[in-house]
């Protein structure tokens, strides 16, 4: 059924600690952007438009990034209470991506070991999630997002129901796809089986194991993973490297991780 | 017909039958494992390559001779083309609800399963009782199944995974094939084993069987089985479903649960498995929404979520369902064991658990005689059928909406087609861009068919905002019914809670209409407040004397065969009636040990009401009661309102109280 609105709902899209990639997700959309354009009124996407109200408000807003900076949580206390529903997207927003990697080290140490002048950065010791932060109302996973997973969540919000976005593990769209499993036929290091589906199994596609870019999946048994990789001959270092990339410092696998790290 | 086939007449047959149509799916290395997938001809096949097994692990290895099926098993096998892991059931149109505007789908061209095991046609067989043998038949399984020509191979070097000796399921195949063929040396012993495989065979150059290469086959196949049994691998299936309802608290459950990644790649290469998830899908430009179904498991938190919430959250729960489902109710469900002793959930599990090992584990060391009371597994059941494709919904017209609560209404609907149920039934109503989900049936009117809804989520919400003149899909009527004709002559006490009042309605209009057939009938009705009692006025039509609140009739009980005793949780101002739960309702009355019990409510509710019924002395035989879980096929094939040894789908949402002993009020179920 198709739903007729007088207005159309403001969709705002904006970005803190990040590379843009999730949001050229959305410009990818190619075939589904025209028509998202005729549902929503794109208010606010600077990587789109120099047309910008970022006040809203916003019916819709989708969060890219993670926060990294005091001028980011500023900003995103405005972008929270401008919009009614809040969604943030991809690995950064969702677990602080691979910029996370800092939260594990010495913050000053790396500002004065890499910046010819430490006092220009003026940067938060931590990047993190946006749901530290703020209430967001979904968590769309992923580095990058996948096409498919943000039409379903533009959908979804457009007629009020839940996104149909499985918390299940990579496995799940490996075996569909008819996929080979790369831990079972090639000894392939891989997080599939602890990681939220999302990606349409590409590494496997290409014989590779799972980097986790979808983070950790609902019920992620993470100990029984890295005794796998143990098994298999991974040493401690490995086995924290394996675990702490992209989604590193989602709690699932920064708790595994910080298990196997003796520094 | 017996006959033997040269190495070349291998490729003659498979090319003679894409001749005829077929599209070829046999074995072929892709990625380093032998896939089951589309091939071009017998060169497409693995030939002299084998393939090692372990508990996770799987490798190609080079065999020393050219054999076709000198391997054993792939990850993947008939099920995989059978039933897709994604098919598309029904498509939708946004703008009229027309449901496949375009026509049904082309038929897809008819498969020729080539190199079939014993082990994955005793897999077909139970899957087969899964998508024909309850009361709806599969349309697409079952023409994609008997179209479908097997070109079976007997195993003669079992793996080392392999247990199907000790299922009965192989290593020979004996029966379900068109064509047969043994490989010995460099030629193959070819048996015919049905007519078309006769028309086939006799179409190939073959040569007149010998004696001698019928003695190789049996030796082959004696030597292949006593490989397998000098293993420890096995199954012992005797007793097992006994055994293992009987251990649901063993310890070996949460130990295999800290091993298990809950990935559910066991499930995905198992042959039998069914699991599916079904969904609507309308992306942004599409001009139709489509009902897809794909491979789902029991190791998800989706597949027993309703409402929020899980009714497995841990994965000690989820294994236990996959094992003991698997092993134990499927015996009870389709008269058969799920497991056919292929090794594939042992070889494809990444951390290597071997589900013979648990199995044998708590074979070893049973739990001692279990305080809680012993889940009865009933025989296989045979179900009446019903016609036609339960996937596929009718339009139906909302006539009428009828405000009930705040937050809930009676839709009429008007389906297009013609509709027959009974009281206690239910369909699966939904507004296609939002989702479906299953309401039960609260009574007739004329030709409307009454679903009573409640705003819970969001399909649920989308349903109470239609307006007369809307339409809804609608598939049903499902499921069984509240035993009227069991309650005749009977005194018939009905006990609701809240919503639970919904599905209860039908029958008790039968009740109350027909009082030369049901004495006395007595409605105990507990809402939560005086805002949330169900039909009021209807309530106050059948027993003028409630005590209601101050519209109330308060002159004596008038001379009816109906009694009606409502409460409230909480009351309010106005409220004159009882407050209180509705068990303490029952404890003011006497509940007779010989009537007949209706039940429906919050399942904490029904839990109350059965402990007072206990009390009371009524027996179980004498208790129905309605059971709701995550029913999104309704028809018995998604597999995902399991409840225990039932499908509420098929074999409730009404159960007589004795069926769920010990099951229901229990965790993980």
């Amino acid at each position: 059924m198709a739903i007729a609105r007088a207005s159309r709902p403001r969709l705002g899209v904006f970005k803190l600690a990040s590379c843009d990639g999730c949001q050229l997700t959305l410009l990818d959309l190619e075939d589904e952007l025209l028509a998202l354009t005729g549902v929503v009124e794109i208010v606010h996407f600077p990587e789109a438009s120099s047309a910008m109200a970022p006040h809203g408000p916003f019916d819709l807003t989708l969060v890219e990034g993670s926060v990294s900076t005091p001028a980011h949580l500023e900003e995103l206390l405005a972008i929270r209470a401008a919009s009614r529903v809040l969604v943030t997207i991809g690995a950064c927003a969702t677990a602080g991506g691979v910029q996370a990697l800092r939260n594990f080290a010495d913050h000053e140490e790396y500002i004065r070991a890499v910046y010819a002048r430490p006092d220009y950065i003026d940067s938060l010791a931590t990047a993190t999630p946006v749901a530290d932060h703020v209430a967001v109302d979904f968590e769309l996973r992923g580095c990058p997002i996948s096409k498919a997973q943000l039409v379903e969540v533009i959908s979804a919000y457009l007629v009020g129901r839940r996104p149909d976005i499985p918390d299940e593990s990579v496995c799940m769209e490996c075996k569909r796809a008819g996929r080979v499993c790369v831990v079972v036929a090639r000894d392939q290091p891989c997080l599939g089986p602890v990681t939220h589906a999302g990606c349409g199994s590409l590494c496997p596609r290409f014989a590779r194991g799972c980097f986790g870019c979808f983070g950790p999946k609902e019920r992620a048994n993470t100990a029984a993973l890295a005794e796998q990789l143990r098994v298999r001959g991974a040493d401690g270092p490995e086995i924290v490297r394996t675990f702490r990339l992209l989604t590193g410092w989602a709690p699932e696998f920064r708790a595994e991780s910080e298990l196997h790290d003796d520094d | 017909m017996t006959a033997r086939l040269s190495r070349d007449g291998l490729d003659r047959l498979l090319s003679l039958l894409k001749e005829r149509g077929h599209r070829l799916i046999g074995p072929t290395i892709r990625d380093g494992a032998i896939v089951y997938d589309e091939i071009d001809g017998a060169k497409a096949l693995p030939i002299g390559w084998t393939d090692e097994q372990a508990p996770g692990r799987y490798r190609l290895r080079r065999r020393d001779d050219d054999a076709y099926f000198g391997y054993v098993l792939g990850p993947q096998g008939p099920r995989n083309h059978l039933t897709p892991p994604i098919e598309t059931l029904v498509q939708i149109r946004r703008s009229s609800l027309e449901i496949d505007p375009a026509g049904p789908p082309p038929r897809a061209r008819p498969l020729a399963l080539i190199g079939v095991r014993a082990c994955e046609l005793a897999a077909m067989g139970i899957q087969d009782r899964v998508w024909t043998g309850g009361p709806f038949v599969d349309p697409r399984y079952a023409d994609r199944r008997q179209r479908a020509f097997i070109v079976a191979v007997d195993c003669l070097d079992p793996g080392a995974l392999c247990f199907c000796a000790s299922t009965g399921t192989g290593p020979e195949v004996r029966e379900g094939f068109d064509l047969r063929l043994t490989e010995l040396g460099d030629e193959f012993l070819l048996e015919v084993g049905s007519p078309r495989g006769l028309e086939v065979a006799q179409a190939l150059e073959t040569a007149t069987a010998t004696d001698a290469l019928d003695k190789a086959r049996r030796r082959a196949l004696l030597a292949a089985e006593e490989t397998m049994q000098g293993r420890s691998r096995g199954l012992d299936l005797d007793g097992l479903p006994e055994l293992l309802f009987a251990n649901l608290e063993h310890p070996r459950w949460q130990e295999v649960a800290e091993r298990c990644l809950g990935c559910g790649n066991c499930t995905q290469v198992c042959p039998t498995c069914f699991c599916h998830r079904v969904e609507d899908q309308a992306p942004l430009h599409e001009e139709h929404a489509e009902r897809v179904r794909s491979w789902d498991s029991c190791f998800t938190a989706e597949h027993s979520r309703i409402h929020g919430a899980q009714f497995r959250p841990q994965t000690r729960e989820r294994y236990r369902q996959w094992a003991t489902h698997k092993l134990g109710s499927w015996v009870s469900q389709f008269g058969t064991s799920g497991c056919v002793g292929c090794g594939r959930c042992i070889a494809w599990c990444p951390v290597g658990i071997d589900l013979t090992e648990e199995i044998a584990a708590i074979r070893s060391a049973p739990a001692e005689a279990a305080a809680t009371e012993r889940i009865v597994l009933p025989p296989a059941r045979t179900y009446p059928k019903v016609a036609g494709d339960p996937m596929r919904p009718q339009l139906a017209e909302v006539v009428a909406v009828r405000p009930e609560l705040a937050d809930t209404v009676t839709l009429h609907v008007e389906p297009a087609g013609p509709f027959r149920h009974q009281p206690g039934q239910f369909c699966m109503l939904s507004v296609p861009e939002v989702g479906e989900v299953p309401i039960s049936i609260s009574g007739q009117e004329g030709s409307a068919i009454l679903h009573t809804v409640r705003a819970v989520g969001a399909a649920s919400r989308a349903l109470c905002e239609l307006h007369a003149g809307d339409r809804v899909a609608l598939r049903g009527p499902f499921g069984s019914a509240w035993p009227l004709e069991q309650a005749k002559g009977r005194n018939v006490v009905v006990i609701a809670g809240g919503l639970g009042l919904a599905p209860l309605r039908g029958a008790l209009r039968e009740l109350v209409a027909h009082p030369e057939n049901y004495p006395s009938v007595r409605l105990l009705y507990g809402a939560r407040s005086p805002a949330d009692v169900l039909y009021g006025p209807e309530l106050l039509s059948w027993d003028r004397s409630i005590r209601f609140g101050p519209e109330t009739v308060s002159t004596a009980a008038l001379a009816g065969h109906v009694k009606v005793h409502v409460t409230v949780d909480r009351g309010a101002p106005g409220w004159t009636g009882h407050v209180g739960v509705v068990t303490a309702l029952m404890r003011r009355k006497t509940m007779s040990p010989h009537a007949l019990y209706l039940l429906c409510g919050p399942e904490v509710m029904m839990r109350f009401v059965l402990a007072e019924l206990d009390k009371a002395g009524v027996p179980p035989e004498n208790v129905w009661l309605s059971m709701e879980r995550n029913m999104k096929c309704a028809a018995g094939f998604c597999g995902r309102c399991q409840y225990g040894p039932y499908f509420i789908c098929k074999d409730g949402p009404v159960f007589r109280r004795d069926q769920l002993a010990g099951i229901f009020g229990r965790e993980g179920f």
